[in-house]
């Protein structure tokens, strides 16, 4: 039972350091990792409220995609941090007034903590004795809750598909394959026999390496060099013009 | 389990995939077009099988299909059609906008809304109205090349997921005072004894994270500056059916779990109510651009619905359903015009640019006039039966002070609105606007002739209207 | 449950307003601005799990998934928003931003 009470006050005192770091960081690369220190304190604290399969959860989808999605962004956006802080100083005084003020305003609510003593009664979904927390929410998420498991689904896609919306873009100079154009290329089409005099230069000859504007799926095409965007020579496919 | 309860959700949610996949396969430079059309026949046939679906509690008591969730239902399903109309000719003519996610994005929020005006459980009120609010994210920054579309979407997201967790914070204190996320279930804690303070305070954060979402006064920051940024035809969408489906959802929700605290609230929603009602009469006089102008008239109109909701009574909430179906193609039809308003195929945006509209395009500016008048409640039009409800309902509660100061507030936002009126008709003509699209002028019709002829369907409208009221009471 | 109610409360009711607090402060910096969002969140499922285990109720861990879940959605939706107005504007600083005031 004590080490059910240091564990709790350890977590709790993580977390809520990590917490006021997240906001306060100069360097929101730092506040992610706090955000990080964040979500392991309060999985210890969901373990000790007998909520283990949650607990997992929050390790397994917060730290390991929702951070990491967080850290990516930060990585990937070239942001000027100082110019971030400009404002701070000016609100932070709004920002603890208010703070204050709804914390008062809590403590209030935690004073008055008084169950309706028709509670018991109303529970939805009690917990049955003898089987693990992971099993209990198996039974009923797919069932009782089934509505709500495929909503969330739904708001899952939503995502998804916003998230695709608002960033993805077609790069012209990505390539795909098209295996149908491949199985229909003839060897005609890109091969030709040319004879060609000893001693004759490429130019005599009228080979030019392929244009990259004229690339074919299929065809092997190193595309111009992007600082001088001088066209690289490569080893030429032969093609007559 | 009864599942066909929420049948028209289920074959709303399987056609927007259905859409989605059509979509990806069309061939690119029609996909909009087919999407748009495809979405409008699901919304078509959601809409009747809204009206004959069995009603019922399904799901273990998450669901309803009521009279109540029927009427609300059937206003979004209008709303999110007519937005789509809006959108065809518009989305064309901007760059990026006509991609094919556009309607099937527009579908699942759609869907979102119709869950959440049928919830019956704390946890089906959130998803319905998560649902709804990211497909609506993405929407309002749907435009990803122009700055002010993402501006729009940024400040739109931040403040709309703040709502969401102040929302999220008064559910839990709710359910852990309570015992239970049912609103049946709350509102039987609630009858037995003294509410513990917790449980008011939860009703608190609950009441916050809603009017957020509805834009109503204190927290209306958000609103003009996403009117203005978001691409118009998105504007459109914002203005209507959310607002409809969020207001419908606060009136659930005070009237269903934390009725029996309707002394506590009371107060709380009529504050609301007066400072809407101040914010949408004063702050549109100094605007120069339509769109804001419409943002702050949408704030004063949340202020008139929030009326018949502070009232608490069975008349009040049919006043409060009333004013909302007619608000819906007031705006709508608002908009209609405003997107109308493009000249050589540029959209021009601020309120001088209507000037001699009277003279270039007699039809438009008589349906801008109609609408105009109607939001400013002269009566045969419907906006003044909307009003005329709201301050009866709230008399007959004896909140004179919140109807005196309602009347007060439509005779000042009367102003602005006739302001609008004599500047297409009495200003020097600018040049004429481009020709608008059929799509554009059949939604301006439809409206004109809803807010025109409204009188007529008065009667059934209100029937139907006492009926919701009922179920959500009764 | 071991612990008492009330402390969990307590803990979740400072992570809510520092969370709120974050926002206030760092009005700049949408990035921060988004992790104040998942403290608020955070918070929110402290409460669930603690009501939920002080009941004996599953209905909270339950909905606490659920909150997870949209919490995961929501912000892969704001980090996108975010990316598309860092291409815009070269930067993520909102407040400076008055194209649309007035």
């Amino acid at each position: 039972m004590i080490f059910a009470h240091i564990f709790f006050y350890v977590f709790a005192i993580i977390l809520v350091a990590s917490a006021v770091m997240v906001v306060t960081a100069r360097n929101p690369v730092h506040s992610v990792l706090f955000l990080i220190l964040c979500f392991f304190n309060a999985a210890g604290l969901f373990l000790i409220a007998g909520a283990e399969f949650l607990a997992f959860i929050l390790l397994i989808v917060y730290v390991g995609a929702v951070a990491v999605l967080f850290l990516f962004v930060v990585m990937m956006l070239d942001i000027d941090f100082s110019e971030l802080r400009a404002g701070v100083q000016r609100y932070a005084p709004i920002g603890g007034v208010i703070g204050a003020i709804l914390f008062l305003e809590l403590v209030l609510v935690l004073g008055g903590w008084k169950v309706s003593p028709l509670a018991a009664g109303l529970r939805l979904t009690p917990m049955g004795y003898g089987i693990s927390n992971t099993d209990a929410i198996g039974r009923v998420l797919y069932t009782q809750y089934a509505f709500l498991f495929e909503t969330a689904s739904l708001v899952l896609m939503v995502a998804m598909i916003g998230a695709i919306v608002l960033t993805h873009r077609d790069r012209r100079r990505s390539k795909s394959q098209v295996i149908a154009q491949q199985n229909a290329r003839n060897p005609a089409d890109t091969l030709a026999m040319i004879d060609v005099a000893v001693g004759a230069g490429v130019k005599a000859a009228d080979i030019r390496r392929p244009d990259p504007a004229l690339e074919r799926p299929g065809e092997v095409v190193v595309l111009p060099d992007e600082e001088t965007h001088e066209p690289v020579l490569v080893a030429p496919e032969p093609r007559s013009h | 389990m009864n599942w066909i309860v929420a049948l028209p959700e289920i074959v709303l949610a399987l056609s927007g995939m259905a859409v989605l996949i059509a979509g990806v396969f069309a061939p690119r430079p029609g996909a909009f077009q087919l999407t748009s059309m495809l979405a409008l026949g699901a919304l078509l046939v959601t809409a009747g099988l809204v009206v004959i679906a069995p009603a019922g509690v399904g799901y273990g008591g998450l669901y309803v299909a009521d009279a109540f969730s029927r009427f609300v239902q059937l206003l979004i399903l209008a709303g999110a059609a007519l937005a789509i109309i809006l959108s065809l000719d518009f989305n064309r003519q901007e760059a990026e906008l006509a991609r094919f996610e556009f309607p099937v994005l527009i579908l699942f929020a759609a869907v979102g809304m119709m869950i959440m005006v049928g919830a019956t459980n704390f946890m089906t009120l959130y998803l319905g109205l998560e649902l709804q609010s990211l497909a609506l994210y993405v929407v309002a920054a749907f435009a990803r090349d122009s700055l002010r579309s993402s501006e729009a979407g940024l400040k739109y997201f931040v403040l709309g997921s703040l709502a969401s967790g102040l929302l999220l914070y008064g559910i839990s204190l709710t359910y852990g005072f309570s015992g239970s996320m049912s609103f049946a279930q709350v509102a039987r804690a609630l009858l037995s004894g003294t509410p513990s303070v917790g449980l008011v305070i939860g009703m608190v954060f609950v009441i916050s994270g809603l009017v957020f979402k509805v834009a109503a006064a204190p927290f209306h920051m958000w609103s003009p500056d996403v009117y203005e940024g978001a691409p118009t035809s998105v504007t459109a969408l914002l203005g209507s059916a959310p607002k409809v489906a969020a207001l419908a959802l606060l009136l659930r929700v005070m009237m269903g779990p934390y009725g029996h605290l309707l002394s506590q609230w009371q107060l709380l929603i009529e504050i609301i109510s007066i400072a809407s009602l101040v914010v949408g009469a004063l702050a549109p006089i100094l605007q120069t651009s339509i769109k804001r102008l419409m943002a702050y008239s949408s704030i004063g109109h949340v202020g008139y619905a929030l009326m018949g909701l502070a009232a608490g009574t069975q008349s009040g909430t049919t006043a409060t359903l009333i004013y909302l179906a007619t608000y819906l193609f007031m705006t709508l039809g608002s908009f209609g015009v405003i997107i109308a308003m493009r000249r050589q195929g540029r959209s021009v945006e601020t309120i001088s640019d209507l000037a001699g509209l009277g003279r270039n395009d007699a039809g438009l500016a008589l349906a801008m006039t109609i609408f105009m008048l109607s939001m400013a409640g002269v009566p045969p039009l419907s906006g003044f039966f909307g009003k005329l409800y709201v301050f009866l309902a709230a008399v007959q509660s004896g909140l004179w002070t919140l109807a005196v100061i309602g009347v007060i507030a439509s005779v000042v936002g009367a102003y602005y609105y006739l302001r609008i009126v004599k500047i297409m008709y009495f200003d020097a003509p600018v040049r004429a606007f481009d020709r608008r699209s059929p799509s554009l002028s059949f939604v301006v019709a439809a409206s004109g002739i809803v807010t025109v002829f409204f009188i007529i369907v008065a009667g059934p409208v209100t029937a139907a209207a006492q009926a919701a009221a009922l179920a959500l009471l009764g | 449950m071991p612990i008492g109610i009330g402390q969990y409360l307590v803990v979740s009711a400072i992570l809510l307003v520092v969370g709120i607090f974050g926002i206030f402060m760092n009005r700049k910096n949408v990035i921060t601005i988004l992790m104040s969002i998942e403290l608020i969140l955070l918070s929110v499922n402290l409460n669930l799990v603690a009501f939920s285990g002080a009941l004996h109720d599953l209905t909270g861990q339950v909905f606490t998934m659920f909150v997870l879940t949209v919490a995961a959605a929501e912000a892969a939706i704001g980090l996108a928003i975010v990316v598309t107005y860092f291409r815009n504007r070269g930067s993520i600083a909102v407040e400076d931003v008055n194209l649309m005031k007035g």
